[in-house]
């Protein structure tokens, strides 16, 4: 291994890199894309829902309930309806999601310590939103009904319910997805820029050039790893500053400890990239195949989006081969939980595992490609 | 490449009879012009081409050759100028002039997956032809590629000396006046550039007009005029044997020990207007016969380097070519 | 243009031919024709699920009596709760959290039987919002199922009176009742297999042939540009369609998702969304030199497009600058007549105003791409 051959091997791809629009859009104009869709566009966090309201009650009682509604935040009143067709037509229109209905005798019902009766007709067809909206009217129907009993003299419930929401206090879909972020970036250099190296130099020709040097197969492999690894790394330290920053998603754990087994990570996924890259003779198939074999696994069964434990148990075992599940766990851990090396040890482990299994594959193929 | 050799063979292809120039000119050219930018592609080219005329276009890569044949067959809009193809304006209707020329570029441009069968009809049906008539045009075609026997085959199994004539088959499959080639050739070995160039002289003499460009000198001499062509220029246009008389210049010929070390040597010298490399010898173009040979063994001397022999010879088309293109600025970087 | 370009079927005829030719000869198109939507279905209908249930829960009860039995009991009974560890000190909590072993932490405090019978008890429920959408929803279900216990819970000797919950809501979903959020997701799914299918093959189509350099040969042919287009689109459009029978088939009889509302109405709409799909594709064709270029930015459309269509993230949580600029979004305004139609079971009068928008982006996109290839060309 000559450190000065390694050198100029990556010194060419940074030349080739910096000339190549495409791979600086990839590079940092992606990340950047993907962290302003997540950080400001679009969340899970279910806030303002379509309200149409069926009042058949009218009474302060049923007034003030509706007022506990609109004052949560959670719920805007779009409509008023009168019946249960006009309640159906607002939601098969889509103006409203879901239909407050308090029915006649709600006051009374209330006043004579009956149970009274709210309904909720939801449309569910988006079940996510629908759940959510269920649970937040179910919580304010609740907090009404406690304190209508207290106003009233009589006893509270038995049974009451005092809950805590730790790492994420406030639910906000943007503190999961922001530190999740970071692996998929990575993913994207790994399998979108890294997958198109060796095979670039295949297309052209210019393999055979760079053969008949007496540069080393592990020179050429490294050498090109590491402008990779330095784009990487600046991904990571962008993407965590401005999530912080300007998204607001804390950062509660050990900045060096996230560089560190970010760099594990990216070494193992630069690996498998070019481990792709050195059997693909095309640019267009090694893009295919990193699409499909690290870069679409790694966004749908990691936990990114979709929680592991929802997944049916086949797939959920094959979760446990994802490399960027492991990550995740590492990333929202220093980011929400604050935990360190003593937590996630296991997951260090992994990722060290990965990197050089990773490095060593590429390797190994480009040796045999090569003869 | 031993480019006397090859001269040598020209009597056996080449047409006696020289193509009529009477009635409406198949092209006409006048001050042609194209930007790229600031970049000036073609710069105020104007020519006419007879029909029946096979009519050659020389010049370095980045000379303006490609450019001015895209703009003929109507792939590239004219920034100024005229061309008049078949007659027609080429800028004002395209679409007509399209139906009147066959056009085949210096990249294979077939369908490799399609088979060689399945390309000519492909292309006939485009032409508009069908039926029977489509059917002898493909006869035709398989007869002249000589792949009757392989009209089964995927185009991309062939060899290149056959994609190549097929090519042509399928850009003259609806029996154009006018043919554009752009080097069409390159790549392919001699025989089968020998096998292209007797398909090319048997199409003009059947009276269609051929418009081809060309890096290869000794097919130069299979047209019936030249024109000469660097940065965007038309710099000489006449017939080989006028255009080999035009360069009045002697050529000495000298052999030395060190050639490379002698053309930079010699390029300094006053007397010497081109110095061109041929294999081990050196093509010196100079003003005077006997004054520059004195020249050229003084500044030889000087140098340190040894004359293995000097001595006149009669000018080749590739000493017009490289003395024309030296005198008009030199080959463009890229 | 000359009275010569006149639209000639049979040239379009001649290309399709030889398209459907080139594709039904290229073993990879097939793969990504027909198996990779087969494939991503599958995918996509098993593992986007944002159903939250077998919430990983780990007690620490200190209270250990009857009630506090119950309590558990209550939680884990309808699948939406899985106990995964018990303990006694309220430390292993943070433990068991920070590691991520499990989701929610129920705390039972000593003397709960009895705080109970006095009719002043509590729990606490401890939940990681590591994700936020599971934290959220199991919040919810755990208060609900806790809350209506404590009614059942306390006899009646004890209150005094028959204890009942002062307010209940009751809850009914319309169109999904179980609130699968399969039904919701598999339907998506054909709308972005489509969009996929159609821009991203038809762009490489295109530049396939740039690439190759037959497209110039095309060009000095009598071949219009809107014959090229209309010979490359087609043949995408019909696999598309072939692609959408095959995905709703596959979502129907495999997954179980209802189709409530009319076939004939999806195929219509389909073949609106058609239009700005193939239109985008084409207006690749026009900005890449190869076919490398064209899926990259085929990729670099599709991200933002899926994103922002509500396909995984509700449009209505949106900010409303997105929310606006989704409107651009063909997919976005699919998607909502695909769930109607699926889900819904609604018909043109609820969704005329997508079918136009779908209209009016296919229209543009396809004018602009021709635009650009006419001038591309001459």
């Amino acid at each position: 291994m000559n450190l000065r051959r390694l050198l100029a091997v990556s010194r060419k791809e940074v030349l080739q890199l910096r000339r190549d629009r495409r791979s600086m859009v990839l590079a940092f104009l992606l990340p950047l894309l993907l962290l302003l869709l997540f950080g400001y566009a679009i969340s899970w966090d279910v806030r303002e829902i379509a309200t149409a309201v069926w009042d058949g009650d009218q009474t302060p009682a049923s007034r003030a309930l509706l007022d506990a509604f609109w004052a949560s935040g959670y719920f805007d009143e779009v409509a008023r309806v009168g019946d249960e067709a006009a309640a159906r037509a607002a939601l098969d229109r889509g103006e409203a999601s879901v239909v407050l209905v308090l029915p006649r005798g709600f006051e009374r019902d209330l006043a004579s310590g009956e149970t009274a009766t709210v309904q909720a007709l939801v449309d569910g067809s988006d079940a996510n939103t629908a759940t959510i909206v269920l649970a937040y009217a179910r919580a304010i129907v609740l907090g009404y009904g406690a304190r209508v009993r207290l106003e009233g003299g009589r006893p509270p419930l038995p049974l009451t319910v005092q809950s805590r929401v730790w790492y994420n206090e406030e639910l906000r879909s943007r503190n999961m997805i922001v530190p999740g972020l970071v692996a998929v970036i990575m993913m994207i250099i790994a399998a979108m820029l890294t997958s198109l190296t060796l095979s670039r130099e295949w297309e052209r020709g210019t393999m055979e050039q760079l053969a008949s040097t007496p540069v080393s197969r592990a020179e050429v492999v490294l050498g090109k790893l590491l402008p990779y690894l330095a784009i990487g790394m600046v991904d990571v330290a962008a993407t965590s500053t401005v999530g912080v920053l300007l998204f607001d998603v804390p950062f509660r754990g050990s900045v060096m400890l996230l560089a560190l087994l970010s760099f594990l990570f990216l070494l193992g996924a630069s690996g498998i990239g070019i481990f792709v890259s050195a059997g693909s003779k095309s640019q267009l198939l090694a893009t295919q195949v990193a699409m499909i074999v690290s870069y679409l696994p790694s966004l749908l069964l990691s936990g990114f989006m979709f929680a592991i434990s929802s997944m049916p148990a086949p797939l959920r075992a094959v979760t446990y081969l994802i490399p960027a599940r492991y990550f995740l766990v590492v990333t929202r851990g220093i980011f929400l939980k604050g935990v360190g090396i003593e937590v996630l040890r296991g997951e260090a482990l992994l990722m060290a595992l990965f990197a050089v299994a990773g490095v060593t594959l590429a390797v190994v193929r480009f040796k045999k490609e090569l003869e | 490449m031993g480019h006397r050799e090859e001269r040598s063979d020209e009597a056996i292809s080449m047409p006696n009879a020289s193509p009529s120039h009477d009635g409406a000119p198949a092209i006409a050219v006048h001050d042609l012009t194209r930007n790229f930018g600031a970049f000036v592609a073609v710069d105020h080219v104007s020519f006419e081409v007879g029909r029946g005329e096979v009519f050659g276009f020389l010049g370095p890569n980045g000379a303006g050759k490609t450019t001015t044949i895209k703009m003929l067959a109507g792939l590239l809009a004219p920034t100024a100028g005229e061309a008049h193809v078949a007659g027609l304006d080429v800028a004002r209707e395209p679409e007509a002039v399209k139906q009147r020329i066959g056009y085949m570029s210096q990249l294979f441009s077939l369908y490799g997956d399609l088979t060689v069968e399945e390309n000519i009809i492909f292309f006939g049906g485009l032409y508009g032809l069908r039926g029977k008539e489509r059917e002898e045009r493909r006869d035709w075609v398989l007869r002249m590629a000589g792949l009757e026997a392989a009209r089964a085959r995927l185009v991309r199994e062939l060899a290149l000396g056959f994609k190549q004539r097929l090519a042509l088959g399928c850009a003259v499959l609806h029996r154009p006046p006018i043919l554009f080639l752009d080097e069409p050739t390159s790549g392919v070995d001699p025989l089968s550039r020998r096998t292209f160039w007797d398909l090319i002289h048997e199409l003009a003499r059947g009276g269609t007009t051929v418009l081809v460009s060309t890096h290869y000198m000794e097919e130069a001499e299979y047209c019936h005029r030249l024109a000469l062509m660097n940065r965007g220029k038309l710099v000489a246009l006449d017939t080989p044997p006028a255009l080999r008389q035009k360069l009045g210049a002697p050529i000495l010929e000298v052999r030395a020990a060190d050639a490379p070390a002698a053309v930079e040597a010699l390029q300094a010298e006053d007397a010497v207007r081109a110095v061109g490399l041929f294999g081990r010898a050196l093509h010196v173009t100079v003003d005077e016969a006997a004054r520059g040979e004195e020249a050229v063994r003084r500044r030889l001397r000087d140098a340190g380097i040894a004359v293995e022999s000097l001595r006149r010879i009669p000018p080749s088309l590739e000493d017009v070519f490289v003395a024309l293109v030296q005198e008009s600025g030199g080959a463009m970087v890229s | 243009m000359s009275a010569a370009a006149r639209i000639s079927p049979a040239r379009i005829a001649e290309m399709l031919r030889k398209e459907l030719r080139q594709i039904f000869r290229d073993p990879q198109l097939y793969r990504i024709l027909f198996i990779a939507p087969v494939v991503q279905l599958l995918m996509f209908g098993y593992a986007v699920s944002t159903d939250v249930r077998h919430t990983r829960t780990f007690v620490v009860d200190h209270a250990g009596d009857p009630a506090s039995r119950r309590v558990v009991e209550a939680l884990t009974a309808g699948g939406f709760f899985d106990v995964v560890g018990r303990s006694m000190r309220d430390a292993d909590v943070v433990e068991e959290l920070d590691h991520g072993r499990a989701v929610v932490a129920l705390v039972i405090p000593p003397r709960f039987g009895a705080d109970l019978a006095a009719g002043d008890a509590s729990v606490q429920l401890l939940v990681d919002g590591t994700n936020s959408n599971v934290a959220t929803v199991a919040l919810g279900q755990a208060e609900g199922i806790l809350s209506s216990l404590g009614v059942t819970l306390v006899p009646p000797t004890v209150a005094g009176t028959a204890l009942t919950l002062p307010i209940e809501l009751r809850d009914r979903a319309w169109y999904n009742p179980d609130l699968k959020s399969r039904d919701y997701n598999v339907p998506g799914v054909v709308g972005v297999l489509l969009f996929l299918v159609c821009m991203l093959l038809t762009a490489l189509a295109v530049v396939r042939e740039r690439e190759l350099g037959t497209l110039e040969q095309l060009m000095v042919t009598p071949l219009l540009p809107l014959e090229l287009v209309a010979g490359k689109a087609l043949p995408f459009a019909l696999i598309g369609l072939v692609d959408l029978v095959l995905v709703t088939l596959l979502a129907v009889l495999w997954f179980g998702v209802p189709l409530v509302g009319s076939p004939l109405l999806l195929l219509f709409a389909t073949l609106l969304f058609l239009l700005p799909s193939l239109g985008l594709g084409l207006l690749i064709s026009t900005t890449s030199k190869t076919q490398q270029e064209a899926f990259m930015a085929s990729y670099l459309t599709l991200v933002p497009a899926i994103l922002l269509s509500g396909f995984m993230f509700p449009v209505a949580s949106m900010p409303p600058l997105f929310r606006a600029l989704s409107l651009l979004n063909p997919l976005r305004h699919y998607l909502e007549i695909v769930r109607g139609i699926f889900l819904k079971g609604v018909g043109l009068p609820e969704l005329w105003r997508a079918h136009l928008w779908l209209l009016a982006l296919g229209v543009t996109f396809v004018g602009v791409a021709a635009a650009r290839f006419q001038k591309r060309i001459g």
